[in-house]
């Protein structure tokens, strides 16, 4: 960085940084939720065998994934060590990079299902789009915890604070575990039909169940990190 | 004709002027710059209230740190009273070149550090190793450090008294509108028992030190009601209204922004004047006394000399300094100022030359250390230190060197 020289001695000048990494951290969470907001309505329509604007909704993700990115990076290079948060850095960092796994994944589900267009069959939708549902609920419930955070760091993590915080971090766990009971559900109605399809069908379909899973526990992680920031 | 000791008087006096100028312009702009930036006031507001109120804090309490630098550093009765002139002379020359040049390159030096280091250096040149008074600079340097950790100390307790009182409770804004006029009235007993006890005005209008007590209790106690009748309006928008806080603690910051311009005027003022008050004693009385007071004048133009260049160059710094540092929210802003202005009035008192830019900045990692600031970059620290050793042994030289070439020139 080349700061130009203002001409005056003010130290507190330099005690501050320009931006907070709260703000940053909560500047990629929009980008993540706009993300999966995309791909689950796009997931819905796809599953319903509309393929026509899948290829647009993988470029969104792809754009998105590439905007967060540089947040990240932004956020991961300049918090050296000398600059004290009021959180564990550590932890911070984790919460972070498991933010960022959410849009990989959601990245690499998008690009996959474009690469090759499995139909869904009829029995299957309605488990299929419910499933989506939860997924993006764990991610909405996640955000929501997420954005608690200025609350706790306004009010410099009072008790009241972190219990809605933790609240909000409850609602992401319970979500979760419907997604995943959802996921056995969808992979027991799979296996039922095993000799209806075609294997390469059903390794495509067992595929996306696993990838689509991949998202809400990404956000639960997110969720488990947050926890232990604000553990006492 | 003139005497050319009135000659040397105006030459010192007008570097004293430049001298209180660059500290308004960048000590005064450092401090103020935490209201700026947690929008208490405007910046323009900010230049109106430290001309004021810095020139108060140097007239009335000014005096104390003055005698300190003008009459306890040297051992005075060692050296001639011509090479003292000289000397103090070269002091202010060699702290007012260093002020300059480390504001040119930014670097966080303290001009307290400069104007000590430059008396030292012409001390040991005039009159030997031991017409330094060692104790004396030992104690002032010890302050150095403790007044940055006093105010970290003090700002620290602050916010997490905020934080227990207010943001703990059922009702964050209406604990705030009960706390926040309390501490605003303990700010008001400091600044009235720092003008009370033991001064001159005490002495003029024969105060007791019981008496000042009452008059401090009593300023504190209508100042307290004051401002809890401005903030009776004020209501919460919803159960955790933080904003509704913040907004009772901007209106609150307005009062310590007053009391940390206070307090700088009354430390800060004595760096600039305070070599030219001992030329002053020696001119008026043909020799040094360390008993002479500070003539009002000198306060005076010490005082406009700082509020001067808070209004002219420090205004821009307040302004950019203020936009550096918005992520001070007020409740944080308020501690800050408390912190430090107290740490610095305190010292003034006990006349102790302090660098208010440190303290503030010990202030700021107070409240950062509360968990109260989203980011504290501590390598500030390391610049302070690295600042701390460097000023001392340049202002020290460069004192030196100008002592020489005065006494050739002269002698």
């Amino acid at each position: 960085m080349t700061d130009e020289l203002n001409h005056f001695r003010a130290p507190v000048s330099k005690t501050f940084r320009r931006r907070s990494p709260f703000d940053q951290l909560f500047e990629h969470m929009c980008k993540v939720r706009e993300c999966i907001d995309i791909l689950g309505k796009g997931l819905i329509k796809y599953y319903k065998g509309n393929y026509k604007d899948f290829s647009e909704v993988a470029n969104k993700v792809s754009k998105l994934e590439h905007e967060a990115d540089l947040i990240k990076r932004n956020l991961r290079n300049h918090l050296p060590s000398f600059v004290f948060i009021p959180v564990d850095k550590g932890k911070f960092m984790w919460a972070l990079r498991e933010q960022d796994a959410i849009l990989d994944h959601a990245e690499n589900l998008s690009r996959m299902l474009d690469m090759r267009h499995t139909k869904i069959p009829k029995e299957l939708q309605s488990v299929f789009i419910e499933h989506v549902k939860l997924v993006v609920n764990t991610v909405e419930a996640m955000e929501e915890a997420v954005s608690n955070i200025k609350d706790l760091v306004e009010t410099s993590f009072v008790k009241r604070e972190r219990e809605q915080t933790k609240k909000f971090i409850y609602k992401v766990h319970e979500f979760e575990y419907k997604a995943d009971e959802k996921k056995y559900e969808m992979t027991k109605s799979i296996y039922k039909l095993e000799k209806k399809l075609k294997p390469m069908d059903v390794y495509h379909l067992l595929k996306i169940a696993d990838w689509v899973d991949d998202i809400a526990d990404h956000a639960e992680n997110v969720a488990d990190w947050l926890r232990s920031m604000i553990a006492k | 004709m003139v005497d050319p000791v009135w000659l040397i008087i105006g030459v010192a006096s007008a570097i004293a002027f430049y001298m209180a100028w660059s500290i308004g312009a960048n000590d005064v702009a450092n401090s103020m710059s935490t209201a700026v930036g947690a929008k208490a006031i405007t910046h323009k507001q900010a230049v109106i209230i430290a001309g004021v109120l810095v020139f108060l804090g140097a007239v009335l309490v000014g005096p104390h740190v003055a005698q300190t630098i003008k009459s306890e550093i040297i051992n005075v009765e060692d050296i001639e009273s011509n090479l003292l002139i000289l000397g103090f002379i070269s002091a202010l020359l060699a702290a007012a070149i260093w002020a300059t040049l480390s504001t040119w390159r930014e670097m966080p030096i303290s001009t307290t550090h400069s104007i000590i280091g430059a008396l030292m250096g012409f001390g040991i040149i005039a009159g030997g190793i031991g017409s330094v008074n060692w104790l004396k600079i030992g104690s002032v340097a010890a302050s150095w450090v403790l007044s940055p950790v006093f105010g970290c100390i003090i700002a620290f307790l602050v916010f997490k008294i905020i934080v227990r009182l207010i943001f703990a409770k059922e009702e964050p804004v209406g604990a705030a509108k009960i706390v926040g006029p309390i501490i605003i009235g303990i700010t008001g007993f400091l600044v009235s028992a720092s003008l009370l006890f033991k001064t001159s005005i005490s002495k003029d209008y024969n105060i007791s030190d019981f008496q000042g007590l009452i008059i401090s209790f009593l300023v504190a106690l209508i100042i307290g009601i004051i401002s809890m009748f401005l903030l009776r309006k004020t209501k919460a928008k919803r159960e955790e209204d933080y904003f509704t806080v913040e907004r009772i603690f901007r209106k609150l910051q307005v009062g310590t922004s007053c009391y940390v311009a206070f307090s700088i005027g009354a430390n800060d003022v004595a760096n600039a004047i305070g070599p030219v008050a001992g030329i002053i004693d020696i001119g008026q009385n043909g020799m040094f006394t360390a008993e002479a007071t500070i003539p009002f004048w000198l306060l005076a133009l010490g005082g406009f000399g700082i509020a001067f260049g808070a209004l002219t160059w420090g205004r821009r710094v307040m302004k950019t300094v203020g936009e550096r540092i918005t992520s001070l929210t007020n409740t944080r802003g308020f501690s800050v100022d408390f912190g430090a202005a107290t740490t610095v009035l305190v010292a003034s008192r006990l006349g102790m030359p302090i660098s208010t830019s440190h303290t503030v900045v010990g202030a700021v990692i107070g409240v950062g250390l509360a968990r109260g600031l989203e980011a504290v970059d501590l390598s500030v620290i390391k610049k302070i230190v690295v600042s701390w050793l460097l000023t001392l042994p340049i202002a020290a030289g460069t004192s030196i060197a100008i002592f020489l070439l005065l006494r050739t020139i002269v002698g």
